[in-house]
């Protein structure tokens, strides 16, 4: 299966990276274009900015970003450090308004950034684990809020467990999983919180390598089953290939939408696609993308 | 000798306080001729079973005291924590008047306490109570405010009332610090209680202290110090008991 952004309709085979005007909000994949058929985008963004003001004086953290995710999606958003990408995550969890002057639709509809709060089910970068909980008390924490009963809700969650390595695990406490597993109680968590739009910030920052490879590969099987629409955030160039059906790269501060590329590799997706010609093709225009970028934020640090 | 390993901590515990008694014992015998100083612990506990109903009594009256003024003063302390950690003008307000009344020593009050509420249980749990809320609530206030904001957004994103925000992650946030107030707590409760006897009461240990001073009566006096340990201890490990059993997660927060 090839990405599902509409526009990849448009694209005669997998690679085809579409370079963003800068200013020109006409993005790839654009938030001014409709979809060919059906249902509305999840979310799209359309010039969406943030201003902090940082003792006195102004700080851009995103400037007129245009952000578009389908249905079923699943989009990887890199950028450099400091690119304004967790500026991003709180507007699009409904953590923090945006300035006034973009748009944000959710579902066709327009919202107030704050109005998503609800809306969309995030994991940040910290998995938030409550120590006093058991497992399966933690991942249930949604469902219990929404009024369900607990006895209900762990009925729910049980048949989940295998899917996502902790069977066995239930009754344990978090202090006595490992890092990645304590990940994946985190993204099971989400996963129960059944939301149109799956927000994730880095939810493998922390993990060595080894461990992270192996949960990319388990998200793509369980993003498989169960067929959610995510947003993604990295910094982690090959994770975003490897697990999206899209990437965007973000400029360096303040941050915009650079670059939209296709990642047009058949799924279900192997460890050895890392190699392949058409990833290491994708790879090649990402990092010259990422590395300008990058320069760009050393440079105005270093000044 | 020792097979499980709880006996033998047990022994390795036990075993000094053992010595220290025998050694007690052996001085006391050696040097002690008139018991006027340091009475044998075994005359000690001879005295405490030919006085035992007094004693008894008295260790209760003191033991009910602590108790009455300890368990409303978790409470009440926890409530007024609670109200100035969702109230901030409620704290700048009420706050400072807390933080001024315990710069007033306890023994200070101690007249007036009994004029207000007699030489009955009353004075004692008043004093007990007024000795612990403050800790509770100084240890509610700071746990409950210093909950990670990231949780807070994410019981929030899942619809999270207020009242679900404060039961199921402030409140258990919290709990650690509370329990380390109580466990403060209680023995304070016990002290404003023995304090509480000394400015005017029939029965309590802290009368059996006074009474037996005034006699010079070292056995009983030794006697009632070590009820008062007894009492003192007992009610520590039953909260210290409490806090490991039900809330253990003080070390990850």
């Amino acid at each position: 299966m090839t990405g599902r952004c509409p526009l990849a309709s448009n694209v005669p085979t997998g690679v085809q990276p579409e370079v963003v005007a800068g200013g020109s909000h006409a993005a790839a994949c654009g938030a001014s274009v409709e979809p060919a058929a059906g249902n509305p985008p999840i979310i799209v963004l359309e010039s969406v900015s943030k201003t902090f003001d940082a003792h006195g004086h102004r700080v851009v953290a995103i400037d007129g970003v245009d952000l578009r995710v389908d249905e079923g999606e699943f989009v990887a958003l890199i950028g450099p450090s400091g690119c304004g990408k967790s500026t991003l995550f709180n507007i699009v969890a409904g953590l923090q308004d945006a300035d006034s002057g973009g748009t944000i639709r959710f579902g066709g509809e327009r919202r107030k950034s704050t109005e998503l709060l609800g809306k969309v089910s995030f994991m940040p970068q910290r998995d938030l684990l409550f120590p006093w909980r058991r497992v399966i008390d933690n991942v249930i924490l949604a469902l219990e809020v929404e009024g369900m009963s607990r006895s209900d809700a762990r009925a729910r969650a049980l048949p989940m467990f295998a899917g996502f390595g902790l069977s066995g695990f239930e009754r344990h406490y978090p202090n006595q999983l490992s890092g990645g597993m304590r990940q994946r109680v985190a993204l099971m968590r989400t996963f129960l919180f059944e939301r149109p739009l799956m927000l994730l910030d880095e939810p493998f920052g922390a993990l060595d390598s080894l461990t992270r490879a192996m949960m990319q590969r388990w998200l793509l099987d369980v993003w498989q089953l169960h067929r959610r629409t995510v947003l993604f955030i990295t910094h982690d160039i090959d994770e975003a290939i490897f697990l999206g059906d899209r990437v965007v790269v973000m400029t360096a501060r303040p941050g915009r939408m650079k670059l939209s590329v296709e990642v047009g590799i058949e799924r279900p997706r192997h460890a050895d696609i890392r190699t392949s010609a058409a990833f290491l093709e994708i790879r090649k225009t990402l990092l010259a993308a990422i590395e300008e970028e990058s320069m760009k934020s050393f440079l105005s640090e270093s000044v | 000798m020792t097979r499980s390993p709880f006996l033998r901590n047990g022994l390795v515990q036990v075993a000094p306080l053992l010595l220290c008694l025998v050694a007690w014992e052996v001085l006391a015998r050696i040097f002690g001729s008139t018991h006027a100083v340091m009475p044998p612990v075994s005359t000690i506990l001879l005295g405490i079973f030919a006085d035992g109903n007094t004693l008894l009594r008295s260790f209760g009256r003191t033991l009910a005291e602590t108790v009455l003024g300890f368990v409303p003063a978790a409470a009440f302390g926890f409530i007024a924590g609670a109200l100035f950690a969702r109230v901030r003008i409620a704290e700048r307000m009420f706050f400072p008047l807390f933080l001024i009344s315990q710069t007033v020593p306890v023994v200070a009050f101690g007249a007036l306490v009994i004029i207000w509420f007699g030489n009955g249980i009353m004075s004692k749990v008043a004093i007990a109570f007024y000795l612990t809320f403050f800790p509770v609530t100084v240890n509610t206030l700071r746990g409950l405010r210093a909950v990670d904001q990231d949780k807070i957004n994410l019981l929030k994103s899942f619809g999270a009332s207020a009242w679900m925000l404060f039961w199921r992650l402030e409140v258990p946030h919290a709990l650690p610090g509370i329990m380390a107030a109580l466990l403060l707590g209680v023995s304070l409760s016990l002290v404003g209680a023995i304090v509480g006897e000394w400015f005017g009461a029939t029965v309590g240990l802290g009368i059996v202290l006074v009474q037996a001073m005034y006699a010079e009566d070292m056995v009983r006096l030794w006697g009632a110090i070590l009820l008062c340990g007894i009492l003192g201890s007992t009610l520590y490990g039953l909260v210290a008991f409490a806090a490991r059993r039900w809330v253990w997660w003080g070390g990850e927060i």
